[in-house]
């Protein structure tokens, strides 16, 4: 075992996929970020807020005014980099920590596909994903390979496979396959779609795509390492990938997916596209093919699988920290984050602030617009965390209008997967006096049913 | 192993932890759409014209003649077309969104001061944001209602004041203005958009449900619940001072407010009935779209009815008030309160219950989820 563990790390293979991966990978990314500026996003979820949520621990990273949009510039910027392959190793770090910093700036925004972006991007700052196929090479040979190790390749599928079983895993419970909800809520909607529209209110239509979806995740990194059956599994990621994008509005997700999962096929595939890519461009064949191997040091080599080790453990315990809440998970969602949980909830909620002024016994409500944008509110309706941080904004906002020592209240009712609206925290609990923590919030209030499984 | 778990799963669940939830396959939202278009949007919108053009020409009457009776007359004209606009304020779809028509027409309240200094100057423009409390219905309130106690001396700002004619031009910019942005907003629907919001059929959030429903829902609980009850009365806001009677809806004219405020609370119910605007003949509707989801109550009441019934308690509440919101503040309190709470309950109801059994997203930002 020890040796062919040993035997595996000493192994090669083509560094095509790698070189075709840094490539897609940016150019999703630079399209991603024009998306969002085209869209206004920047303007609407960064610069327009009051407030913002930010992670704990992080609450030193602080939304930049205007300046949003020279982040988001050098952010798409350096995804471009990374794709062509110029001054890789700045471009990635930079990508990463532009990216990240976005994301960190306000929670309202948290999506698992951009927790999957910053991971990937932090992977990448340490393989060798320019000596094949980039600007770099191109202008110092020095540094071309066609081979790499290949846990640098690995690493990238490992990623992947992450993201989709912990998702898979996840939507073994009775929710999701014996109720089929939320799909039975949100399936319907689109029934004025062409074609597939009427299918989509029938009533078992729901359940179909709930137990494939589940298999989906589970298996298809499975399917795809297989040779024999990856060329169907990848038209299966095409089929489904393609069905979330039509049904769901999950942006640029699904098309990330689509290209990323090509690094499961074979080193033959990527170097024929990469051949084909530079015969087009009239690169020669001694830049697509130099025949090198590219090795770390020993020094470096070490290091780096040290990191990817810790990083691995990281992540495959994090989706399970929940275990050590009580109380549900999609009703509490603590431990919700950063677990590959996606589109497993219908969950909505309505909170009304109190704030009493301790002095003279007098309480006025909250107008939650004047200080939240609608997505603010929407979030933070359903998300303790988010509660919490908007009710001791709202005690030092009333603080400053001359309330003296206020006390914060809220009555919040939350639905979820279509279970009548409930009362989500404890409607006498001062706010105020409560500290967020990685520890149980004792002022959740309990969960009426029980959602069995993962 | 999987396939244990699932069997796992499914032998140690209870059945039936959840409400029930039939979707019923057959509702036709094509149809829902071409009944609120036809049969109400459209046909408000014609009748608010009718007053508005009607006020507009009575203005031009009094500001070519002002005297007591060409007063009153333009007065009891912008009562009926404040009236009128009651019933479309919550329309926020399409060009009614894309003009933000309740910016140019019921920013209250409405800025004194600057208004004013406008007249003096002489230069305004009308489409800036920070002129929206300066025009539209509140700005005349305080122009033909509260520039003086007696009609007589309010007349005598149109004639004999110094600045009289400065006044005259401003009364005449402000329902031309009133009269352009309508004409942006009533014009498209007659002529094209209306083919395009029946054809947004999804629920998606461009779709014209989700933005229609995003539109009744925001202006339900931002300017008839809080607007016009939860703010004035000192209910919600940023002050200990609890009441601020000068944030009362046509606070000039005094005994409008709980009109205005009724005939809102109705046009919401009506509207969610799927009432046409000129007959008490109903449609497909949002409560019949609520009602085909089936969701229910504990009870097991279609929680359509419920929302309906909250509607009818909170206009019964209102009725309740005294006519003159500021009297009612002044010396009850607690009946706007109560008027309140059951506002605030339909909004629960239509902000958790609803939205999520039509799988509509609450957020005017199109922005991914996953």
């Amino acid at each position: 075992m020890a040796l062919s563990l040993r035997q595996y790390f000493m192994k090669q293979s083509s560094s095509a996929p790698l070189a075709v991966f840094r490539i897609a990978f940016g150019l999703m990314l630079c399209i991603s970020i024009l998306r969002f500026w085209l869209n206004n996003w920047i303007e609407e979820l960064y610069i327009k807020p009051h407030i913002f949520f930010s992670y704990y621990g992080f609450d030193w990273i602080k939304p930049i005014g205007t300046s949003t949009y020279l982040l988001f510039f050098i952010c798409g910027l350096s995804a471009l980099l990374v794709a062509m392959g110029w001054k890789y190793r700045i471009s990635i770090i930079t990508l990463f920590l532009s990216f990240t910093y976005i994301e960190l700036m306000d929670k309202t925004t948290y999506l698992n596909h951009y927790y999957f972006v910053s991971l990937t991007c932090l992977v990448m700052i340490f393989l060798p994903a320019n000596v094949c196929f980039s600007a770099d090479a191109w202008k110092n040979r020095e540094i071309l390979a066609d081979k790499v190790p290949a846990w640098t390749v690995d690493i990238l599928k490992l990623l992947l496979a992450t993201v989709y079983i912990y998702a898979g895993l996840a939507k073994l419970n009775s929710d999701w396959l014996l109720n089929a909800m939320p799909l039975k809520f949100w399936l319907p909607t689109k029934n004025d779609l062409p074609v597939i529209g009427p299918l989509l209110s029938t009533a078992w239509i729901p359940y179909v795509f709930s137990w494939f979806g589940a298999a989906y995740d589970l298996t298809i990194v499975f399917f795809l390492s297989y040779r024999k059956t990856r060329l169907f599994a990848y038209v299966t990621v095409i089929v489904f990938h393609g069905l979330t994008a039509l049904l769901f509005q999950i942006g640029m997700f699904p098309y990330v997916m689509i290209v990323a999962t090509l690094i499961f096929f074979s080193a033959d595939f990527h170097q024929k596209l990469i051949n084909k890519i530079g015969k087009m461009l009239k690169l020669g064949h001694s830049f697509t093919a130099p025949n090198k191997s590219f090795n770390y040091t020993p020094a470096t080599n070490r290091v780096i699988l040290t990191i990817f080790s810790v990083l691995i453990v990281v992540q495959l315990l994090v989706p399970f920290r929940y275990l050590l809440y009580p109380g549900e998970l999609f009703w509490t969602e603590e431990g919700y984050r950063f677990s590959w949980r996606v589109m497993l909830m219908e969950k909505n909620g309505y909170a009304t602030f109190y704030v009493h002024d301790s002095a003279s016994d007098k309480k006025v409500i909250v107008n939650n617009y004047e200080f939240l944008t609608p997505l603010q509110e929407k979030m933070m309706s359903t998300q303790t965390d988010m509660i919490l941080q908007y009710a001791h904004f709202l005690k030092n906002h009333y603080v400053a209008l001359g309330f003296k020592n206020p006390k914060v209240f809220a009555d919040v009712f939350v639905t979820l997967n279509g279970r009548k609206n409930a009362q989500f925290i404890d409607p006498h609990v001062d706010l105020a006096t409560q500290e967020d923590s990685f520890k149980h919030k004792n002022w959740i209030l309990p969960f009426n049913d029980t959602i069995k499984g993962f | 192993m999987v396939c244990l778990i699932m069997l796992s799963i499914y032998a140690c669940s209870k059945k039936d932890n959840s409400e029930p939830v039939d979707l019923n396959p057959s509702f036709d939202r094509k149809a829902l759409l071409t009944n609120l278009a036809d049969n109400i949007i459209i046909p408000s919108y014609a009748g608010f014209k009718i007053k508005l053009d009607l006020m507009v020409s009575k203005c031009d009457a009094f500001t070519a003649a002002p005297t007591v009776t060409s007063l009153a007359d333009f007065r009891t004209a912008w009562v009926d077309a404040y009236k009128e606009w009651q019933k479309i304020e919550m329309i926020d779809v399409g060009p009614s969104q894309a003009q933000t028509i309740r910016s140019f027409f019921n920013i209250y309240p409405t800025n004194v001061e600057a208004i004013n200094a406008n007249i003096a100057n002489g230069t305004i423009n009308f489409d800036l944001p920070v002129t929206y409390s300066q025009q539209g219905f509140p700005a005349l309130d305080y122009l033909i209602n509260g520039l003086a106690g007696s009609d007589a001396d309010i007349v005598a700002f149109y004639t004999t004041a110094s600045d009289a004619a400065k006044r005259i031009a401003y009364l005449k910019k402000l329902t031309a203005q009133m009269n352009v942005i309508f004409n942006k907003v009533y014009t498209p629907w007659t002529t094209g958009y209306r083919d395009e919001f029946i054809r947004k059929s999804g629920t998606d959030a461009s779709s014209s449900l989700a933005v229609l429903l995003n539109g009744y829902i925001l202006n339900y609980e931002r300017y008839v619940r809080s607007g016009k009850i939860g703010i004035p009365s000192g209910i919600m806001g940023s002050t200990l001072i609890t009441p601020s009677p000068e944030k009362i809806e046509a606070y000039y004219k005094k005994d409008l407010s709980k009109d205005l405020a009724l005939i809102a609370q109705q046009a919401v119910l009506d509207f969610y009935r799927g009432k046409a605007f000129n007959s008490s003949t109903t449609g497909p509707s949002i409560k019949s779209y609520f009602a085909a989801l089936n969701t229910k109550d504990n009870n097991g009441k279609l929680l359509a009815d419920v929302l309906d019934e909250q509607f009818v308690k909170a206009l019964a509440k209102l009725n309740d008030l005294s006519p003159y919101f500021m009297q009612q503040i002044q010396t009850d309190r607690t009946k706007m309160t109560i008027t309140f709470d059951e506002m605030q309950l339909a909004v629960r109801y239509m902000k958790l219950d609803m939205t999520s059994a039509m799988g509509i997203v609450i957020t005017y930002t199109d922005n991914d989820g996953d």
